[in-house]
């Protein structure tokens, strides 16, 4: 294939794209559970008083 | 009430949002990387080479349908922004902000790939040729949109904000599509055509218009979980977003 460097970097440009394209809003979304998550417990934690 | 209008408005409440994100969210995305890995093998395996480029032009069939995306795209943005400003939907808020990155990130691989595919053919990484330009200035509207919308900490009023300046961008969006026409430029005029006759042979284009669907698919996955992160984000205070989370109640 010619020019081959060029079009491998090309297309490794693209996939790079769309693994961040998928991966960042998915951390994201993951990270808002775990505050909600840790949200509760503290406010749970808070009105029965007790510390795990 | 309609029943389509009807399921509009319910759509706009943030719960009933988060479970129709998270049930097409997958199918975004899948029927996206399926149509991609079709478009790709076709492009670099079954479609010939092009008889003055040689294999370089198969960086086209990534290049065209992002810069495809990355006008579509801005377009949308604009739309769910205005009818944010008019109607004061909140949904169409996070949806507009959450196109901004989408589109952000397919005008840079629009920039990338041209620039990877010009030192061949034309010789240079880059040129400030009337197409090329309109296009950085385009990211650069992205990136302006980005910035406003986390400037401000009242995320309503950051969202508005960055709305307006989608919208008045708008005006970009013909220069970039005509400067080739307008303007005398290094890059090549349209070769495949919407309405009308392409002249790309019909043997070459069908895996470029396997990928301007794909790129449309991988969009709606990747703008649903977006949304749906941002919309999570801001009712986090709310019973439904922490049942979502899995808090049991």
């Amino acid at each position: 294939m010619s020019y081959l460097e060029y079009v491998i970097g090309a297309y490794a440009v693209f996939a790079a794209y769309l693994a961040w394209d998928f991966l960042v809003p998915r951390l994201r979304l993951a990270r808002t559970r775990r505050n909600i998550v840790q949200r509760a417990r503290r406010e749970a934690t808070r009105n029965t008083g007790v510390v795990e | 009430m309609n029943p389509v209008l009807l399921w509009f408005h319910q759509l706009g409440s943030p719960p009933t949002f988060d479970r129709f994100a998270a049930r097409w969210t997958p199918w975004g995305f899948g029927l996206g990387l399926l149509g991609m890995a079709i478009g790709i093998y076709g492009a670099l395996f079954m479609v010939p080479a092009d008889y003055q480029q040689g294999d370089s032009f198969r960086i086209l069939y990534i290049h065209v349908p992002a810069a495809w995306m990355s006008l579509f795209v801005y377009g949308l943005m604009a739309v769910y922004a205005a009818i944010a400003l008019i109607w004061h939907i909140k949904l169409c808020e996070i949806l507009a902000m959450a196109c901004a990155p989408i589109g952000a990130l397919f005008t840079a691989v629009t920039l990338a790939t041209g620039s990877i595919w010009g030192k061949p053919m034309w010789g240079t990484w880059w040129d400030w040729d009337p197409r090329l330009t309109s296009e950085l200035v385009l990211l650069f509207l992205y990136l302006g949109v980005i910035g406003l919308n986390a400037a401000i900490e009242d995320r309503r009023a950051a969202a508005r904000a960055a709305g307006f300046l989608a919208i008045v961008g708008v005006v970009l969006l013909p220069v970039i599509r005509y400067s080739v026409e307008w303007w005398n430029s290094l890059h090549q005029g349209a070769t495949i055509k919407l309405f009308g006759e392409s002249t790309m042979d019909a043997s070459m284009a069908w895996p470029l218009w396997v990928m301007v669907f794909a790129t449309k698919f991988w969009f709606i996955g990747s703008l649903l979980q977006r949304a749906r992160a941002d919309n999570l984000e801001r009712e986090s205070g709310k019973d439904w977003a922490r049942a979502a989370a899995g808090v049991p109640r």
